[in-house]
């Protein structure tokens, strides 16, 4: 049987187990929406201060909605030890790190429709079209940088009892480097880039998400076993 | 099939299970017999590859289920207390999704099974609404899409009526008439007896007594001073 197969399989199942549950994912869209709106009344500044922040306070928010979306992610596994169930199965842990992994781009990918629309109005960002897609790639490109790392440290911590403070603990230093890179794609993208440096940058976040589930697939097995 | 010297695994200082042999050829049929916490659950989970051992040397069916996982788990299936199941699918959902995962094809085959556990009619109904004997069914009819060639059976009777405990002896019974590999844990001694020709008694993790499965039930009293 080939990689690819179970993969959809199982991300199929994700998807429909996830549909059925949707409160869940309505929560977390709501629970980015007020993020953003507590930023807008944080740094009580004008119009233009809002909008130059507006990429930073965007990506911050995606960032804290994942942790909330990836721990879940992982507690249907944990109802009646539904991934002990898969690992005695004849499938590889990285298929099972790439099912959940891509489940969780994909409902992060989700939030974009939602959440990037808001930002524009709350922060008063002047976005055409182009603008606008551009900040979807970087929205995309920051989902997969948090996905595959996030997968993996919630199958790690899925069965301590305090997942809840330990998955952000070991995530957001990891994904520094992912944070950095697309809030300053962001920026480029929305307020202009006279020294052509978001090509650069779309790269380095790029790199980054290869890196992370490339590294995803190889520590799978480590992290989903007991 | 099994081959066990030594065997060994602690939880923090205390040894769950210490010095244990076994030796089970193919078509074999052991009984596991032991009061709460001796061990039989540690040990079925041990052979399943879901722990690793702190001592000694464990092969099932030439392999090392931890290290080579995906050649030894594909010759076993455990029934456990947990029951892996995700309570959003429905019964069909399951059945499809593990037949898929193991590799197997055929609608016809699935619908076949239900109706031997007598689940036919709840076969569109999510599991989270079935009871406890509605669930162990499902995951009886599970456990033969994995085309096993070892049966690990925690607790088969557990939460069944006598119409399923009857139903787990005949479906067993049809395993090991095929030739398969037979493990059975319970309290239920008597029923379980009629499965098994051997029997082991685990008394604080340790094999204290080997024999014959006929001889079980005196044996354990003998030892317990009755």
């Amino acid at each position: 049987m080939n990689l690819l197969r179970p993969v959809l399989l199982l991300l199929a199942k994700d998807l429909r187990v996830e549909w059925r549950g949707r409160f869940r994912f309505l929560s977390i869209v709501l629970f980015g929406g007020i993020t953003l709106v507590l930023f807008s009344f944080a740094i009580d500044a004008d119009d233009r201060a809002a909008a130059t922040m507006a990429p930073g306070f965007l990506i911050l928010a995606l960032l804290l909605s994942s942790t909330l979306g990836l721990s879940e992610s992982f507690r249907v596994e944990r109802e009646n030890r539904a991934l002990e169930g898969l690992l005695l199965l004849p499938v590889e842990p990285a298929v099972l790190f790439y099912a959940k992994a891509l489940g969780n781009f994909i409902f992060l990918a989700l939030l974009a429709p939602v959440l990037l629309p808001s930002a524009i109005v709350i922060y008063g960002v002047d976005a055409g079209l182009n603008a606008l897609l551009g900040l979807l790639l970087v929205w995309l490109l920051a989902a997969a940088g948090l996905a595959a790392p996030g997968t993996l440290y919630a199958a790690m911590t899925s069965r301590a009892s305090s997942q809840d403070v330990l998955l952000p603990l070991l995530l957001f230093p990891l994904v520094i480097p992912v944070l950095i890179a697309s809030v300053r794609s962001a920026a480029l993208v929305l307020h202009g880039d006279p020294m052509d440096q978001t090509r650069s940058w779309f790269i380095i976040l790029l790199a980054f998400d290869v890196i992370y589930w490339a590294l995803g697939g190889v520590l799978a097995a480590v992290a989903m076993e007991e | 099939m099994i081959h066990a010297r030594g065997l060994g695994i602690r939880f923090g200082s205390q040894w769950a299970l210490a010095h244990v042999d076994l030796e089970l050829l193919s078509g074999d049929r052991l009984l596991l017999a032991g009061a709460n916490g001796s061990g039989k659950t540690t040990l079925l989970r041990l052979i399943a590859g879901l722990r690793q051992p702190a001592a000694g040397e464990l092969l099932v069916d030439g392999r090392r289920p931890t290290r080579e996982r995906f050649g030894a788990r594909r010759a076993l299936a455990l029934v456990s207390h947990h029951d892996y199941l995700y309570d959003r699918l429905t019964a069909m959902e399951t059945l499809r999704l593990w037949n898929s995962l193991c590799g197997g094809s055929g609608e016809t085959r699935l619908d076949d099974l239900l109706a031997e556990v007598g689940l036919s009619a709840a076969a569109d109904r999510h599991v989270g609404g079935f009871s406890a004997g509605m669930r162990k069914r499902l995951i009886l009819a599970r456990s033969r899409l994995e085309n096993p060639r070892l049966l690990l059976l925690d607790e088969p009777f557990a939460s069944l009526d006598p119409e399923g405990q009857s139903l787990v002896e005949r479906w067993v019974g049809r395993f090991v008439d095929d030739g398969g590999t037979l493990i059975v844990a319970s309290h239920a001694i008597e029923r379980a007896s009629r499965l098994c020709r051997r029997a082991v008694l685990l008394e604080q993790g340790q094999v204290a007594w080997q024999g014959d499965a006929s001889a079980l039930e005196a044996a354990w009293a003998r030892r317990l001073g009755r």
